[in-house]
């Protein structure tokens, strides 16, 4: 059995966060069905590394610098992506910032940095893009299991995941029906991000899965795919865990 | 399409509405599928029309909330076409025996219409999935989706206690289920629809529909085929790493 294909060509993705491990396989996944790809990133030259490894022409990738913390930047990536491309289909969130920090000692500026990518970020880069997207089009904000449960040492990581879920619902009802918008909540994913975090607390948390194992960022690329087909026209403003059991909330 | 070939499913209540279009997309998708519904004539019009579309499919008949009539049918389907991969728990009722077309109301329901609606929407599905968890253990791999609803998780006014109660305890059966089987390879999920264009929906007054309508951010019903698709990707290894979870198909109404 293979996972659902979608045919996505002649869409385009503007896709924040795209040289994180689980932007690399969004990216690889939209254009693998068809769509243009916007990637954006904080480092330019991984993102245009990244590019060219997917689309050496560029042709169906434009890859742009974008500090997910500054206004600016989204209008300007946004801007570009029509530009390009003539219309915005769908947006994926993904550009992140998870570090460690305890609330006792967790300075103004760490606390700031975090809600500036994860938070404000995601209301940048939806609020540029809205002008610009095409009906039928839809976002999805990549949350976290922290958003819902807590995190233990990144309150500021788990507060902004938070608040992004609630982001997401009042987006969703704001541009129904022509927009969907939705958010994904993974889970432990494999990649350099939860290596602290396994070598904190060692095999616990997966022994915990009921799946017994990581997720794959793969597998979070199908879900997003999935939630930006039409097979899930009828499905906005839900936020679906993808986290192989361990967490099971409503 | 044929992301489904070689997997066998198991759809209950697939004689018409969702189940229907739960089992024709699993058919579609190259699956080899079970049309099973407690109306024998709808189970074997649906499976013969499905062969007549080149689908695999055959059509059995059984009361869910009759243990031994389950595992029959799963016997039948074994026998047919091997173990079952996927279990899609659908079949159930919506009683509206109160005034017009309503539901009855908790303090003049008959005990017994509570309890048939527990049988079937609750019980049936841990039958299902009593028959046929021994067999996707030892295959080490297997789907179930539960068809939940959001009146299991929030007040809605169109249905009766006994179907709000039966499809809460279908997300507590879910989660619960997905921890335990979860080790063996297996995902349990639920879908929770919101107000879906089916045959049991046609059922309640018409100005119900229209306020769920216009209470739902889309502006419109769901059709069976928006609840198909997400079954599909639920069964589908698009969905791998996905257990435990409940998914609104509800076009933003309630956003529970």
């Amino acid at each position: 059995m293979t996972t659902t294909t979608h045919d996505f060509s002649g869409r385009t993705l503007l896709l924040t966060g795209a040289v994180g491990t689980i932007g690399r396989e969004i990216a690889k996944r939209f254009l693998a069905s068809g769509a243009n790809c916007v990637v954006t990133d904080l480092d330019l030259d991984a993102v245009t590394s990244f590019a060219r490894d997917l689309d050496p022409n560029l042709e169906r990738v434009l890859p742009l610098k974008h500090d997910a913390g500054m206004p600016e930047d989204a209008e300007r990536v946004a801007q570009a992506a029509k530009d390009r491309f003539g219309a915005i289909d769908f947006v994926v969130t993904s550009a992140g910032l998870y570090k460690d920090a305890m609330v006792e000692t967790m300075t103004d500026a760490q606390w700031k940095q975090s809600l500036a990518v994860n938070l404000d970020g995601v209301f940048y880069t939806c609020r540029a893009a809205i002008p610009h997207l095409a009906e039928g089009g839809s976002i999805v904000n990549i949350a976290s299991v922290a958003g819902h449960r807590g995190s233990f040492a990144h309150a500021h990581y788990a507060a902004a995941k938070g608040a992004v879920l609630t982001f997401s619902r009042s987006l969703a009802v704001e541009l129904a029906p022509k927009i969907r918008v939705n958010a994904v909540s993974p889970g432990l994913i494999d990649g350099p991000m939860v290596q602290n975090l396994l070598q904190m607390t060692g095999t616990k948390l997966i022994e915990q899965t009921p799946l017994k194992r990581l997720g794959k960022p793969e597998e979070i690329a199908s879900v997003i795919a999935f939630l930006c087909s039409s097979d899930a026209s009828f499905i906005t403003g839900a936020s679906l865990h993808v986290n192989g059991g361990l967490y099971i909330s409503s | 399409m044929s992301s489904h070939a070689g997997r066998v499913a198991l759809v209950t209540g697939a004689g018409r509405g969702i189940g229907r279009a739960i089992a024709d997309s699993h058919a579609a998708a190259g699956a080899a599928v079970a049309y099973l519904d407690h109306d024998r004539e709808l189970a074997e019009t649906a499976a013969r029309e499905a062969v007549a579309k080149g689908w695999q499919a055959v059509g059995l008949s059984a009361d869910v909330a009759d243990y031994e009539a389950v595992v029959e049918a799963c016997r039948k389907v074994t026998d047919a076409f091997g173990p079952v991969d996927i279990l899609v728990n659908n079949a159930g009722i919506s009683p509206k025996t109160g005034a017009d077309g309503r539901r009855s109301p908790a303090w003049e329901m008959s005990p017994e219409e509570f309890r048939r609606v527990l049988d079937v929407n609750l019980t049936g599905a841990f039958n299902c999935a009593r028959a046929v968890l021994p067999g996707m253990k030892a295959m080490g791999r297997g789907r179930i989706v539960n068809q939940s609803s959001v009146a299991g998780k929030t007040f809605c006014d169109i249905v009766g206690v006994h179907y709000a109660a039966s499809k809460a305890a279908l997300i507590g059966f879910t989660k619960h289920l997905a921890g335990e089987v979860g080790p063996f390879g297996i995902t349990v999920n639920a879908v929770a629809p919101g107000r879906i264009d089916t045959p049991l929906m046609r059922g309640t007054a018409s100005e119900a529909n229209e306020a769920a309508r216009m209470a739902t951010p889309l502006r419109r019903l769901g059709s069976p085929e928006d609840v198909a698709a997400t079954y599909l990707f639920l069964t589908s290894d698009s969905a791998s790493f996905v257990t435990g979870q409940v998914v609104d198909v509800a076009g933003g109404w309630l956003m529970t």
